[in-house]
């Protein structure tokens, strides 16, 4: 449980403001982050943050207010000043056309099943060294940049709306490392996430870029011509892409707005192929769980599509308010999505053993999405994309853009791997919010789009 | 206590931390680093925030490498400057080529944005009655959607080093943007917008904010263009020539120039997250970039600017330079280290002094390469009628919906709100959902037409996501209309 000074000094001020009949939510957010990087084989930075946010939502009838420190939370007193800025902002805002909706903790939480001691302490030497025993066994004649950020996060929320108190304290890390050919400039990446120290393991980030090495030395790099190809989807790329999907068109906001692909349809209609089940699940152990939301309300595993149709949309407290529908406990950083994987074998070249032809683009780069309401989205391919033969890697291929809609790709999944493994999707942008999606570790998709290809990797 | 009660303490750790072996220190003081946003949402006050932050940022030099620590709490300040130095030291045991800052002799500099009106001394009422206002003139039976933001932000910052350097910063930003939506004949959802923009003289304080022809005046073009929007057909695949309004082409520099000649994206210190580049240091007064109409500087003396901001986190001036020289790559986006190092491995002098682009997002990250104002500098093709006029087959284009760059900037792809198609010289009808692809080289290189001065104006961006720990930065692009051949638009037929 967070520490008794912050948390007494919490609960006091959340119990002035409700003695002065204030509807208030205080959010503690509470990091210790960690991040070597490395560029042209050398740590070229080694940075430590200990950071503390309180975030103050105030709302009166129906006008709110909120305001944020980042600072040294010290006592009372700048509990108290944040809650009267707060209020302040509140009590000379603009009321809305809508009744809105207050946080409220559901339930007691005090969750810390993702929370490892030794990742938190994890020394920065660790990974220095990691990285040195990567160029020493893979090859010191590559250029090698990467970066390893670990930390520990805390949150905890209590709001006037009753006494309960949400707590939750977790450890994670996303380990990267890209190998660089200094004159033909190729690129291969390994990467490494969870919320263990053990769940990174040097031995295996070597094995996956000696796989690809052949290769990308024996082979030149093939230019693609525009046209629709059979890709091979890498986890990385399947996870960019249904969180992509998830994010504009499975929103319950966009969606009564009608500003999402999904606006045209309706809870129960097919939007997907039959083989597509997507779940915001936050009991999945591949994700970093989130027991509550930033309001404080339960979460559970929620169906977003099953078997391709349209199951539920997410509505944050705001959408819910405005729509006169019920929150649905995502007001979030990020949900933990969950992809249900199929029946075809679990590693990716043997599920294409029998193709004469495939692209394996195991991560996409930069995606955005020109038109929402076609779910059109376009990204170029980035390390490690091969073109694959009957089941062997026959030569790499240059940065290839794809451009196609959700439909088109989610609809058309010929396979699905049997295995799951989980993507982290961490951004370190503000405050640290541990991200991770679990889908199956490849998908095989007919007809992908395309558009573009370059000269270079 | 203040940045000045602060001072000698901050100046007695960084001797300190010489003292015990580094080669070089610097702190960042935030004394106030202020935010606020109100958003409202179809008249709703939906976003109504502030924030406040305030901390220590301590960078240490040991044996070429950098360590880096920050904290909020200034009673644990003597520990960060600690911190800072163990990280260095551990870095250090892993360094293939030792890191330079140079020697740079001491100076004392100060650096205030122009501002008549603080944002932050504005009563709520008032911010909130001019918003309200616009979003009257923004309501329309027929539209669906409003929106509208207004983001403030005010840093006071205190830099010092070991070289003896002490500089003083006080910068306030002001971003604003509005938008209308409404669903065309097709049901799906149209959008235009419009953000608040400078032109580059005056001051940027709330009376920025409230200068209707940099902002609210343009709540009826934006409604009316939507108008004609939502009855546009699509446009049709094909080549044709893209003309870009300021509006799009502020992005289009942004992602094919300016992140192309960040000099540590160059070097290779980006490729774990945001790239690198296609740009190698052999192609600096060699590379034919575009053609010989393009001319492109990092400007650091336009006077409203959140790309403008006196002295970078290395100390050093913000300068007045030409990235591209008539189409000819000449220099990049740099920093102390950088330079150095680029120099040390190309065998030759490639980059005289540093750019004066080194900047951190918060007290609590490190500084990176960052662009300041990168503009494309005005031509001599006349006004935007002018270029129309010229103009066989093409579209203008105006502000994006969507940006995918290749990771070394090589290629793109870009969505935007509104074309409008031309035809033997004239501007026939308005298309709906345009998109144009290209490779960097090929696309600047068919730049045939730029824009007169009274075509430029200045965008500012506030939200340029680089860097790991990733950083958020504020910027600005001076841009005329700029017109580019033979395009793929509307996507491969």
């Amino acid at each position: 449980m967070l520490d008794e000074a912050t948390r007494d000094a919490i609960l006091k001020i959340r119990d002035e403001a409700s003695a002065r009949g204030a509807a208030a939510l205080f959010r503690l957010h509470r990091e210790r982050s960690h991040l070597l990087r490395v560029g042209n084989n050398s740590v070229s930075l080694n940075t430590s943050e200990q950071l503390t946010r309180l975030d103050v939502e105030v709302t009166d009838g129906r006008r709110e207010g909120s305001h944020t420190v980042l600072g040294h939370i010290a006592g009372t007193e700048t509990v108290r000043a944040a809650l009267d800025i707060a209020a302040a902002k509140a009590s000379v805002a603009t009321e809305k056309d809508y009744e809105p909706l207050t946080g409220a903790v559901e339930e007691p939480v005090a969750h810390s099943g993702q929370h490892d001691p030794a990742l938190a302490e994890l020394e920065p030497a660790v990974k220095a060294d990691a990285y040195r025993q990567v160029m020493e066994k893979v090859g010191a004649h590559y250029n090698y940049s990467g970066s390893w950020s670990s930390g520990e996060t805390e949150l905890y929320v209590v709001t006037t709306a009753n006494r309960n108190e949400a707590w939750q304290l977790c450890t994670d890390q996303y380990f990267t490392v890209v190998l660089k050919h200094p004159e033909q400039r190729w690129e291969l990446q390994a990467t490494g996430t969870g919320w263990r120290a053990e769940d990174l393991a040097v031995d295996r980030v070597v094995e996956r870029l000696q796989t690809l090495l052949p290769v990308y030395e024996g082979q030149p790099g093939l230019r693609l011509e525009p046209g629709p190809y059979t890709v091979l989807l890498g986890a990385k790329a399947l996870a960019d892409i249904a969180a992509m999907a998830a994010w504009t068109g499975l929103g319950g906001r966009g969606w009564e707005e009608k500003q999402g692909w999904t606006s045209q349809h309706k809870v129960g209609d097919r939007i997907l192929g039959a083989n597509i089940s997507l779940v915001d699940d936050p009991q999945n152990a591949q994700t970093f769980q989130n027991r509550f939301d930033m309001q404080g309300r339960r979460r559970g595993a929620f169906p977003l599509v099953t078997d391709g149709v349209l199951a539920g949309l997410m509505y944050d407290q705001s959408a819910a308010a405005k729509y006169g529908r019920e929150p649905t406990g995502h007001d979030l950083y990020a949900m933990s999505l969950a992809m249900r994987p199929g029946t075809a074998p679990a590693e990716a070249l043997e599920a294409v053993a029998e193709m004469d032809r495939v692209l394996f683009i195991p991560a996409l780069h930069y995606t955005h999405i020109p038109n929402r309401a076609e779910g059109l989205f376009t990204g170029s391919s980035r390390f490690n994309a091969v073109l694959v033969e009957r089941g062997r890697v026959v030569r790499p291929i240059h940065s290839s853009r794809i451009t196609d809609t959700f439909g088109n790709v989610l609809g058309n999944v010929r396979a699905l791997s049997s295995a799951t493994v989980s993507v982290n999707l961490s951004n370190t942008y503000g405050r640290r919010q541990p991200v991770a999606a679990s889908v199956p570790a490849y998908a095989v998709v007919e007809g992908v789009k395309i558009t573009d290809s370059a000269e270079s990797f | 206590m203040n940045t000045e009660s602060w001072a000698p303490e901050i100046a007695r750790h960084i001797d300190r931390i010489v003292g015990l072996g580094a080669d070089y220190v610097d702190a960042r003081h935030y004394l106030q680093d202020d935010a606020e946003t109100l958003v409202l949402y179809d008249g709703n006050l939906e976003v109504n925030d502030t924030a406040s932050e305030g901390g220590v940022g301590v960078r240490a030099l040991v044996g070429g490498a950098w360590g880096f620590a920050a904290t909020s709490d200034m009673d644990a300040l003597g520990a960060c400057f600690d911190q800072a130095l163990a990280n260095a030291r551990t870095a250090a045991l892993l360094m293939a080529a030792p890191l330079s800052m140079g020697r740079l002799p001491a100076h004392r500099g100060a650096y205030t944005s122009p501002v008549t009106v603080d944002p932050f001394s504005v009563s709520p009422a008032d911010k909130l009655a001019f918003l309200h206002a616009i979003d009257q003139s923004l309501r329309a039976d027929w539209i669906d959607r409003r929106f509208l933001t207004v983001q403030l932000q005010r840093r006071r910052v205190r830099f010092a080093s070991s070289e003896g350097t002490v500089i003083d910063k006080d910068l306030t930003n002001a971003f604003a943007t509005m938008a209308v939506m409404a669903l065309d004949g097709d049901r799906r959802m149209q959008r235009r917008s419009h953000g608040l923009y400078t032109t580059g003289d005056g001051t940027r304080g709330w009376e920025m904010v409230t200068q209707p022809e940099l902002f609210s005046s343009h709540a009826e073009r934006i409604k009316s263009e939507l108008a004609e929007l939502i009855k546009a057909p699509a446009l049709q695949p094909g080549n044709r020539s893209v003309i870009l309004l300021p509006g799009q082409g502020f992005l289009q520099v942004h992602e094919t120039i300016g992140h192309a000649l960040e000099l540590d994206r160059i070097l290779g210190y980006e490729l774990s997250y945001a790239g690198g580049s296609f740009v190698r240091l052999d192609d600096f007064g060699r590379l034919r970039y575009g053609s010989d109409k393009l001319t492109v500087s990092s400007y650091g003396g336009i006077a409203n600017s959140p790309g403008t901001f006196g002295y970078d986190d290395d100390g050093s001036p913000e300068r007045d330079y030409l990235l591209i020289d008539r189409g000819l790559l000449v220099d990049a986006l740099s920093s102390r280290t950088g330079i150095h190092e680029a120099n040390a491995r190309a065998g030759r002098t490639v980059f005289r002094e540093s750019g004066g682009a080194a900047r951190a997002t918060a007290f609590y990250r490190a500084p990176i390469d960052r662009m300041t104002n990168v503009n494309i500098l005005p031509g001599r093709d006349g006004s935007l009628e002018d270029i129309v006029a010229s103009t066989a087959d093409g579209i203008v284009v105006d502000n994006p919906t969507s940006w995918s760059i290749g990771s070394n900037r090589e290629h793109f792809h870009f969505g935007c709100e509104i074309a409008w198609e031309v035809k033997d010289g004239r501007r026939t009808r308005v298309l709906k959902d345009p998109t144009y692809q290209g490779h960097t080289l090929d696309f600047y290189r068919s730049l045939s037409a730029v824009g007169d001065a009274s075509t430029w104006r200045l965008e500012q961006v506030n939200n340029c996501g680089k860097g790991e720990p990733n950083q958020i930065m504020q910027l600005g692009h001076g841009v005329p209309v700029v017109r580019f051949d033979d395009v793929i638009t509307g996507g491969r037929g």
